[in-house]
């Protein structure tokens, strides 16, 4: 028998299409409340910014001081996640934001690209006065005699260690090492393990974490990289030394007890599960951030910090060593409003400012004079020392070359491959074989393109 | 028949109705693929434009060290997804094709981790995995081994350990596998059975030739989604240790977006494709062979 009955709802073209527009219709016009809006008549600058939460707090309020100070400009701050490769592509697209705040080392790949715009262009608008800066954080800032990126905090790398482990294992808890054999003296009595063998208590290791595999040879006066040649040195006697040193470590806390242990922390970093701030680990290297989630996290902690120590050789506790970096914020090329991002950039600049951010987010000044309120009212107890490091003749930057990022990724395997027992020399040698190839390619792709550019 | 203004019409109608896809098609696949041709001929670093190099990219590539390391890593991942997702699926699937009790509760939940987020299976995993706390180390702890592995840790054991994760989600196979086990017609089980055949060469001669079309339909699918890895390592391992499970996909990625080389990561992506290609043409000549479809 046919159904006679007729369907209860039929979708005809024309509802389908009705349906269709009203929809688009609400999207386009549908107010988006989630976004601030600009004051009538100001002009509105979009900065990217790479911090979230509390980090990201502490900007805004220097953004809404900026945008209360006067009435022509407006700057909308947004977090963006993986912001290196975002900005990549905003700038090749053609579509960027105002101002881009990326990484010290990002500047000489972006330099090179001529993909931000030199400050010294906007000389007319009132200059930037490099001599301000901490010597370091003036290299991090230029690149082949040009200013290119302003400061947003700097960071140096110092040893962290738990004063109550200390003290409970009968030792002063006023006088943590300085040279790396009493760190590995130490690291080896304050580890605990139990009757497995599994370590309980670290007393300090150089694969918790392994974000910084390449900080290792800088305490051993021992540079990655030599700029004047364009010459990857990982396999000089300085770094084999230092990764010998870091091979040293692992043999005697046990290779794989200590990956374990620190594989534990993987994702429990910097929250109240992090080994040091849970009494897990005794000492740790870490940014002077650590302090600001010590006091979210752990306040109670009994910590303190010092210079990372250094090879027995070079230990001058008046010029301490370490890794100097910083958070930098740019202009790109093809931004919408270069004039008025740079005004904005110069507020960045102005030293209260900068202390005002570098103190709520725990980091030391990136200026040659600090002021003494900043000193006085820091939250981070250790302060001084991440200042001196920063401040130091003796401190070291990071490669100024555009393939930093895969000198970042390839010592981080080789400090694996070091660490299981691979043979030093030979790991370095192939490791700096590799990186001078890229090197070598980076450089002759540069020159390819510089004639292209001449020739167009 | 329609007289030809009509037809016209028609088209036109038909051509309006799919032009979403259409541009769809061309803006956000045909363009661009053909645009990656382009650059993977060019020194393109996405923050200045593309300067051609010819097939330096290429020449580059069969020099570098670290593509024939991804190509390795990835291959044996998709042997070991494929071979062991089939053979943990089918027998799945066998299993969930008998009159079990519950068995369409223990269908859900085979399918289900395929719904979870990947991000959400990975960090769980990674705390499955914790060589300390972990659940499989703390097991082993309970069932006396003294010194269980750092799964993830070890340059030997991370690959096995995400092809082992990667069994978890081999619901949409079963599901496959369970429909084209319902079609086998039970009459040629049961001549089989009646000319003496056990279940196992039940199984063999009669079982899996009639479904050998979706084993086929499944192998192709899983191993094209297996050259393609990324998420699982990238979230888990970030490729380490020491680059035991650094996969092509992500070897692709960092070329791209973290090293700033994108003409270079075009190259890597059309070699990609077509070492996929090569192998779907491989694993389809197979099928002529060894694949059986029924008549209609």
């Amino acid at each position: 028998m046919m159904d006679t009955q007729a369907p209860p709802f039929e979708l005809t073209r024309r509802a389908a299409l009705v349906a269709a527009l009203a929809a688009g219709t609400g999207y386009v016009f549908w107010p988006d409340h989630t976004r601030p809006r600009a004051p009538r008549g100001r002009l509105e600058l979009t900065y990217w910014e790479k911090w979230t939460g509390s980090e990201r707090l502490a900007l805004q309020k220097l953004v809404d001081r900026f945008n209360q100070s006067q009435d022509r400009l407006w700057v909308r701050l947004l977090s963006i996640s993986d912001i290196t490769s975002k900005a990549m592509v905003a700038i090749g697209g053609g579509d960027p934001p105002d101002l881009i705040g990326l990484f010290s080392y990002s500047v000489p790949v972006y330099a090179e690209a001529r993909a931000i715009l030199p400050l010294d262009s906007f000389a007319h608008l009132g200059p930037i006065d490099l001599d301000r800066y901490a010597p370091g954080i003036a290299d991090l800032l230029t690149h082949e005699g040009r200013q290119w990126a302003g400061v947003n905090t700097c960071y140096t790398l110092g040893l962290y260690f738990n004063r109550a482990i200390f003290r409970n294992a009968g030792l002063d808890p006023d006088r943590p090492p300085r040279t790396t054999d009493e760190l590995l003296e130490l690291a080896d009595q304050l580890t605990i393990r139990d009757a497995s063998g599994r370590i309980t208590q670290l007393g300090f290791s150089p694969n918790l974490p392994t974000w910084w595999p390449f900080i290792w040879p800088m305490l051993f006066d021992a540079p990655i990289y030599d700029p004047a040649h364009n010459r990857c040195t990982f396999d000089s006697p300085g770094c084999i030394a230092a990764y010998e040193w870091v091979q040293a470590c692992a043999d005697r806390l046990g290779p794989a007890a200590t990956r374990a242990f620190a594989q534990e922390f993987v994702r429990s970093m910097h929250g109240p599960g992090d080994p040091f701030i849970s009494g897990r680990a005794a000492m740790i290297v870490q940014g002077p951030w650590m302090a600001n989630f010590i006091g979210q996290f752990n306040p109670a902690l009994d910590f303190s910090a010092a210079p990372v120590p250094v090879a027995p050789s070079l230990p001058e506790p008046h010029l301490p060593r370490g890794m100097l970096e910083a958070d930098v914020i740019m202009i790109p090329r093809g931004c919408p409003h270069p004039e008025a991002a740079y005004e904005f950039l110069r507020f960045m600049q102005q030293q209260h400012v900068q202390e005002a951010l570098c103190s709520m987010h725990c980091k030391p000044s990136p200026f040659r004079e600090v002021s003494a309120r900043f000193k006085a009212g820091h939250p981070n107890r250790s302060i001084d020392v991440f200042d001196a490091i920063a401040k130091s003749p003796r401190v070291s930057i990071l490669p100024q070359t555009s393939v930093w990022e895969r000198f970042a990724d390839e010592s981080t395997s080789a400090f694996d491959a070091i660490w299981d027992g691979a043979d030093v020399a030979a790991t370095l040698t192939e490791l700096a074989n590799r990186l001078q190839r890229e090197l070598d390619r980076a450089l002759e792709m540069r020159r390819r393109r510089n004639a292209h550019r001449r020739d167009s | 028949m329609l007289p030809r203004s009509a037809q016209r019409r028609d088209q036109l109608a038909g051509l309006v109705w799919i032009s979403p896809w259409l541009i769809g098609f061309v803006a956000f696949l045909a363009v661009p693929a053909a645009m990656s041709v382009y650059y993977s001929l060019t020194d393109y670093a996405l923050l200045e434009p593309p300067v051609w190099i010819g097939l330096d990219n290429y020449r580059a590539i069969a020099h570098d060290p670290l593509f024939f390391l991804s190509l390795r890593n990835t291959l044996i991942y998709a042997f070991g997804t494929v071979f062991f997702g089939t053979i943990v699926s089918l027998s799945l699937a066998v299993l969930l094709d008998q009159p079990l009790p519950g068995r369409n509760l223990v269908r859900a939940i085979v399918f289900l981790p395929t719904l979870v987020p990947i991000v959400a299976v990975s960090l769980g995993w990674m705390w499955i995995y914790n060589p300390n706390t972990g659940l499989i180390n703390v097991t082993l702890r309970a069932l006396g081994v003294s010194n269980p592995p750092n799964w993830l840790g070890l340059p030997a054991l991370a690959m096995p350990s995400l092809i082992f994760m990667s069994l978890w989600m081999v619901g949409s196979a079963v599901v496959i596998y369970g429909a084209a086990l319902r079609d086998v017609p039970a009459q040629l089980r049961e001549a089989a059975a009646i000319d003496g055949a056990g279940p196992i060469s039940r199984f063999m001669h009669v079982t899996l030739p009639m479904i050998s079309p979706a084993v086929m339909f499944n192998t192709i699918m899983s191993t094209i989604w297996s050259l393609q890895v990324f998420a699982l390592p990238y979230i888990m391992t970030r490729g380490g240790p020491s680059d035991a499970t650094l996969v092509y996909s992500m070897y692709v990625f960092r070329s791209a977006f973290e090293y700033g080389k994108m003409g270079y990561a075009s190259a890597l992506a059309w070699l990609q494709l077509l070492f996929t290609l090569a192998l779907t043409i491989g694993l389809l000549a197979l099928a002529r062979r060894f694949v059986y479809y029924r008549a209609a």
